[in-house]
């Protein structure tokens, strides 16, 4: 609050009132007005002007204020020269009191603004600092926001790829198997036709003429080399059969968008699809425990699982193992892929989740894979995590929640 | 209430001119030492003006002795009625015992002494004192210009209000004591109920007023 000035109506004394004026000048004047010594007195007897001690045979007059006699006047001189110069002092007194009380007021009022300003000052800052508050939670709404939108876009970015690649698989399988029935078909055939060639052989080996060339051109080598050649493509168009098939199913575009599936069936899939890519890097070990039928997202558990080993399998320094497990326990379905890569450092290991981060080349990798990964496993209720030891490999698991109504 | 000095024998009442600017406060202090001969008179004390308004306050102070030997004195004040003197005025208004409100007729200042009245409650009421409770007159000043309200018009727009209404024209000096003796009879009465005047002092309200403003 500060010092309380004194209140501009307060009663002033005398010695207050002619406080602005030089003591011995005024004390010169009076002197020569009264034609001699003199006393001025306050009313409570103290001398304020003049001679120390009382004088004899003196003419007492007071002197008024604001309605009051405030002090006295002695003087040897006549009454009506005291008077005058008693009239003079509250004329003076007068001036003092329009000085103090204008100054004394003015304080009053100074004091006052400033607690005026004092209090709107604290209030500013009350409401300052509820703006700052209200500004941080702005910022960690937008932050959220841009969190969910991110998610979504990569969601999105993930479900685009993954549609064209679907309908790309559709196209080719679609435009493969027409030409691989007739071949297999045809392959069928001519296995019949070289069978049937076969039982005429006894025959012409009994004809002696005949025998002679049938064994000159090796024909029995022929025949059944001939067979074996045909059994052999026939296993090779049934290859290319069950490949069409499933990348049909790994792209999933005629499948219903929340499907029950045994999700060993999606891993076994995922093996032979990326066989080429990973056959040279590493071999890979099935290790599949029974499941019960998952409802989810096909195509996205299927883009998890293809990230994972094909991850794995990129992290070989040399020819390695990867070993897929799947495990069903306490209505859990746990998927763990364990490699024998390079690891990963544990300087990096919190942020391989994060969107773009990639120790790839530019142009190897978006950055992306396990980001979506994470978003997918996350949208099904699920979690991923990672155990890595550098130089001996990692351990990425999946854990999704078993559906309960299945 | 009124400041009481049991030692020096002497009771001090604050009486106050409130009300727009240039209403004629200034002019109400100035006729009124004029007009009145109380047995004791003071010289009107004008602090700093500008242009002929009030910046700080005028005073004028009056008194007299009651038959106890008492001095009462009643000091009158007016306040700034400029908007921006705000603080002065809260300050000069503090401790006040009663209150004049200085109403301008014309019709074209309606809208400054309804503010103006409006900030006069806000400030007694800041300044802690009970508005309801404190002698108030209203006086309608500059009856002699024309294009003013009638008093028929003044009345019934302050029929509801519990003050009285007087009409004034400072400039001529009419209504101007009217309006003192109305706000004496009211801070009698109010004081009367606290320091028991007529008990203690042997003072009637009539003779408390005729000490004052004289017949």
């Amino acid at each position: 609050m500060g010092i309380q000035p004194p209140s501009f109506e307060r009663d002033l004394t005398l010695g207050e009132l002619l406080a602005g004026i030089p003591p011995l000048r005024l004390d010169a004047a009076l002197k020569a007005l009264l034609g001699g010594e003199f006393r001025l007195l306050s009313r409570s007897g103290d001398v304020l002007l003049g001679v120390p001690q009382a004088l004899t045979g003196t003419v007492r007059v007071a002197v008024n204020h604001d309605l009051e006699a405030l002090g006295w006047l002695e003087a040897l001189a006549s009454k009506e020269e005291t008077q005058a110069a008693a009239t003079l002092l509250e004329l003076l007194c007068h001036q003092g009191a329009r000085y103090h009380m204008a100054s004394d007021l003015h304080m009053e009022v100074v004091q006052a603004n400033y607690e005026t300003l004092q209090t709107q000052y604290a209030a500013l800052q009350k409401s300052e600092a509820r703006y700052r508050e209200l500004s941080q939670q702005l910022e960690e709404r937008v932050r959220q926001q841009v969190e969910v939108i991110e998610t979504a876009q990569r969601q999105l970015y993930q479900a685009e790829k993954m549609a064209s690649v679907g309908q790309l698989a559709a196209g080719v399988a679609h435009e493969i198997n027409n030409p691989i029935g007739f071949i297999h078909s045809n392959l069928s055939t001519a296995r019949g036709y070289v069978d049937r060639l076969n039982t005429l052989a006894p025959t012409i080996r009994n004809h002696a003429p005949l025998a002679a060339i049938w064994k000159q051109s090796d024909m029995d080598f022929m025949i059944e080399d001939f067979r074996a050649l045909l059994t052999e493509s026939l296993e090779g168009t049934a290859r290319v059969t069950r490949i069409v098939a499933d990348l049909k199913g790994f792209s999933s575009v005629d499948r219903a968008e929340d499907d029950a599936v045994d999700l060993n069936e999606c891993l076994r899939s995922i093996c032979n699809v990326s066989q080429a890519q990973v056959s040279p890097l590493a071999n890979v070990i099935l290790d599949l425990g029974e499941l019960p039928s998952l409802r989810c997202k096909v195509s996205g558990l299927n883009q998890v699982f293809l990230s994972l080993l094909l991850n794995a399998a990129q992290s070989m320094d040399a020819h390695g193992e990867i070993r897929i497990r799947s495990r069903h326990a306490k209505n859990e379905i746990h998927i763990e892929f364990t490699d024998t890569g390079r690891g990963i450092a544990p300087e990096v290991i919190s942020r391989i989740f994060d969107p773009f981060f990639t120790t790839r080349d530019v142009g190897q990798g978006t950055g992306l894979g396990l980001t979506v990964s994470r978003d997918v496993v996350t949208a099904q209720g699920g979690s991923i995590t990672v155990q890595s030891e550098p130089g001996k490999g990692s351990v990425f698991t999946v854990v999704l929640p078993a559906s309960t109504n299945e | 209430m009124a400041d009481i000095d049991e030692m020096n024998r002497k009771m001090t009442f604050k009486l106050v001119y409130y009300g727009p600017a240039m209403s004629g406060k200034t002019t109400n202090l100035m006729r009124l030492h004029d007009l009145l001969a109380p047995e004791l008179k003071g010289d009107i004390l004008t602090l700093e003006t500008q242009n002929d308004r009030t910046l700080f306050f005028d005073l004028l102070p009056l008194g007299f002795r009651t038959p106890t030997d008492w001095l009462v004195k009643l000091k009158l004040y007016t306040v700034p009625g400029q908007v921006v003197h705000d603080a002065t005025r809260k300050a000069v208004l503090s401790r006040a015992d009663g209150l004049v409100f200085v109403a301008d007729s014309q019709r074209t200042q309606s809208v400054n002494n309804s503010e103006s009245f409006q900030n006069l409650e806000e400030n007694t009421r800041r300044v802690g004192l009970d508005f309801d409770s404190l002698p108030l007159v209203v006086q309608f000043n500059k009856r002699d210009l024309p294009q003013i309200l009638t008093e028929e018009e003044v009345r019934s727009r302050w029929a509801q209000a519990p003050w009285p209404l007087t009409f004034a024209t400072a400039l001529t000096g009419s209504g101007v004591r009217e309006t003192f003796v109305k706000l004496l009879e009211q801070v009698y009465s109010y004081a009367d109920q606290q320091l028991s005047l007529s008990e203690t002092h042997g003072m009637s309200q009539a003779s408390f007023v005729l000490a004052v403003a004289g017949s």
